[in-house]
């Protein structure tokens, strides 16, 4: 069994990885295996930052060979170094899964030796964990940049989603602050996935292949980049490489460096990013209308409400005849409140108590919409404004997540999981 | 006005839906209702026949809204009985789906009803802790608001395989139970498990872990209440 002290060192070195979720795929049970995966995910735990805990989120090691400025295990940092044994990791990964502490694994390292040896190293951990301890449950990958790419598909079969770190959001930030990482070794291997993926899709072929698909991370707030560009990126890598996911990471001053800021950039900013990107992905909205290329986004308002109060001129909308596409552009009215709004109008006329009822949040909403042509918000642009600005001072900062219930019909068309 | 007082089962429950459709009636299965002034009670037997009438007319409308009653009556709401009750005439008066049909109050209260159960359901397949037993079967206790024990072990079971378990409603005294084939739901009272050697130490591998992943210089206590509610916490080792 591993000892404690390794279990805490190797978790405190892993903990900055934002992702933690374990949906989108549909593993099923082997005979006399172990484990299974659910489409929606499932949340284990929730730790005292409000994060949850939903995959045993650990490295293989943490002697790493690079240097990279803002990581608290860079070759140079004063940091106790452990690593733990393939049979290590899956006997506590069972161990874990049989007593539902957890939904699988999600396995990273830091680079040891070389990339290649790395990589052969979490592959065979993840190869006898599925073979070996039959175990079917969630497994993240995370993949190591300028590993080959034979090992790196040799993985990906066995694992549901893996992922590659952006890091930063710029070439020249990545060049400063993570010399040896190149935007090459990031962005290759991740079109090698999704080429792959879509090899297996456009030939009916069963899907082998990271059921779950590709993710990514940026810190932000560690390099100048500016909102627009950031979400600029954000919309190229959804529609260039498929991912399913980019996480963002607000900056969090742990290693003193001259090239970085002392200071943490603030759980707003990444919180209105996390609103952006739900806007791209599921609200049909593209970056432009969101935030101008060397913008930042306004703390004052979330994304949605800045939009509506520039474009005044296209409402107020009325709820019985909206289509989706509008409705979703109300301020304050999500996919779940449009799908009920657009279910209930098909058996009779709503009016304002209908959606009160169905608990339509109105606060915002109100005033953009009529019911039945009647108003019920503020006149006048000035009063609207203050209004919500007031509205948005008590918001806290959070990582959204997307609920799976009787949305899904919604969620098939807006266009993910 | 009448109070129809079922059973708490399903065909009871049809059965007062039968006698009670055509009438200004309250169905509950509560036996501490408050009566209004000159109301008359009838408890309702469950008489299968007619059971079968009401479900077989709610099945030509909506196929899978039986199933919907049968998931709302698992709930802890004191009125399930009236909710649902209430859907099923909406429904028989619809003549059609009436699950989405938000802009009736019934269908609201009905929804919102069957939302809090699902919830719970996805909840607790989260949070339940299964400890290892010294025979090498594990065991869950826990207390959900609703009597949801046979809504998870399809789930369990799925992911289990040959793995034997027992989950453990300490609150309504019903088990569910796992032998490696097939489930079985029971009675069972609160049992003393002798755990398995190897029990403590991963238990305290897991709070070591709970304790090193959580990154301090970003703390959300609010929102780690919400998603995992202080009612929950009795069972769980990381909490305790």
């Amino acid at each position: 069994m591993i000892e404690e002290r390794l279990l805490e060192i190797l978790t405190e070195s892993a903990k900055y990885d934002v992702s933690c979720s374990s949906s989108g795929s549909k593993r099923k049970n082997t005979a006399g295996g172990l484990g299974n995966a659910a489409a929606s995910g499932i949340c284990h735990s929730f730790t005292p930052d409000g994060r949850c805990i939903s995959l045993l989120k650990i490295l293989m090691s943490n002697d790493c060979i690079y240097d990279c400025e803002y990581c608290p295990n860079r070759r140079s940092a004063d940091v106790r170094r452990a690593s733990i044994t393939p049979d290590q990791i899956c006997e506590l990964v069972t161990a874990f899964y049989k007593r539902n502490y957890i939904e699988g694994l999600f396995l990273s390292s830091a680079v040891f030796g070389s990339p290649n040896k790395t990589m052969e190293l979490l592959y065979q951990t993840v190869l006898k964990l599925r073979k070996t301890y039959n175990f079917n449950g969630y497994i993240h990958l995370k993949g190591i940049p300028h590993a080959d790419e034979d090992i790196i598909l040799k993985a990906a079969k066995l694992a549901d989603r893996m992922s590659y770190n952006i890091e930063l959001p710029s070439e020249s930030s990545l060049k400063l602050l993570a010399p040896q990482k190149t935007k090459q070794s990031l962005l290759l291997p991740m079109k090698t996935l999704k080429q792959a993926v879509d090899y297996e899709t456009g030939n009916k072929m069963r899907r082998s292949i990271i059921p779950a698909g590709q993710t990514t991370q940026m810190i932000i707030g560690a390099s100048p980049e500016s909102d627009g560009q950031i979400l600029k990126l954000t919309e190229a890598l959804y529609r260039n490489m498929n991912l399913r996911r980019v996480y963002y990471s607000s900056y969090v001053p742990v290693v003193q460096s001259y090239k970085l800021p002392a200071v943490g950039a603030g759980l707003l900013r990444e919180h209105r990013l996390y609103q952006a990107d739900w806007l791209i992905r599921f609200y049909g909205f593209n970056v432009d209308e969101i935030c101008g290329e060397n913008d930042n986004l306004p703390a004052e308002y979330d994304p949605k409400c800045a939009w509506a109060l520039r474009n005044m001129h296209l409402f107020p909308v009325e709820v019985n005849t909206a289509p989706l596409e509008t409705l979703l552009r109300v301020p304050g009215i999500g996919a779940k409140s449009a799908y009920k709004i657009t279910e209930a109008r098909r058996y009779s006329k709503i009016n304002y108590e209908n959606l009160i009822k169905m608990r339509v949040v109105l606060k915002r909403a109100k005033h953009f919409i009529t019911c039945g042509g009647k108003f019920y918000g503020s006149d006048g642009y000035a009063n609207v404004k203050t209004l919500l600005l007031a509205d948005g001072s008590s918001e806290v900062s959070e990582q959204m997540s997307m609920f799976s219930d009787r949305t899904t019909a919604l969620s098939a068309l807006t266009g993910d999981i | 006005m009448k109070i129809y007082i079922c059973e708490r089962t399903l065909h009871s429950f049809f059965t007062a839906v039968y006698y009670g459709f055509n009438e200004q009636c309250v169905i509950t299965s509560e036996n501490n209702v408050q009566l209004p002034l000159g109301s008359q009670t009838v408890s309702v037997k469950a008489e299968s026949d007619k059971a079968a009438l009401v479900q077989k007319r709610i099945c030509s409308y909506d196929k899978s809204a039986v199933n919907d009653v049968v998931t709302v009556l698992r709930s802890c709401d004191p009125k399930k009985e009236q909710v649902a009750f209430e859907y099923v005439r909406r429904l028989v008066a619809e003549k059609t789906p009436v699950l989405n049909a938000f802009n009736f109050p019934e269908v609201v209260a009905f929804n919102n009803i069957l939302y809090k159960i699902n919830g719970e359901v996805h909840r607790i397949k989260g949070l339940l802790r299964f400890m290892e037993s010294a025979g090498g079967a594990f065991y869950a206790p826990y207390s959900p608001d609703n009597d949801i024990t046979e809504l998870l072990m399809p789930h369990f079971a799925a992911r289990y395989g040959s793995e034997r378990f027992v989950i453990h409603d300490v609150k309504r005294k019903i088990a569910g139970i796992y032998n490696g084939r097939e489930c079985i739901l029971g009675h069972m009272e609160e049992t003393e498990i002798y755990i398995s050697e190897n029990q403590t130490a991963f238990e305290r591998l897991w709070k070591k872990y709970y304790a090193a992943v959580n990154i301090k210089e970003r703390p959300h206590e609010k929102q780690m209440r919400g998603s995992m509610p202080v009612r929950y916490w009795k069972f769980l080792p990381e909490k305790n």
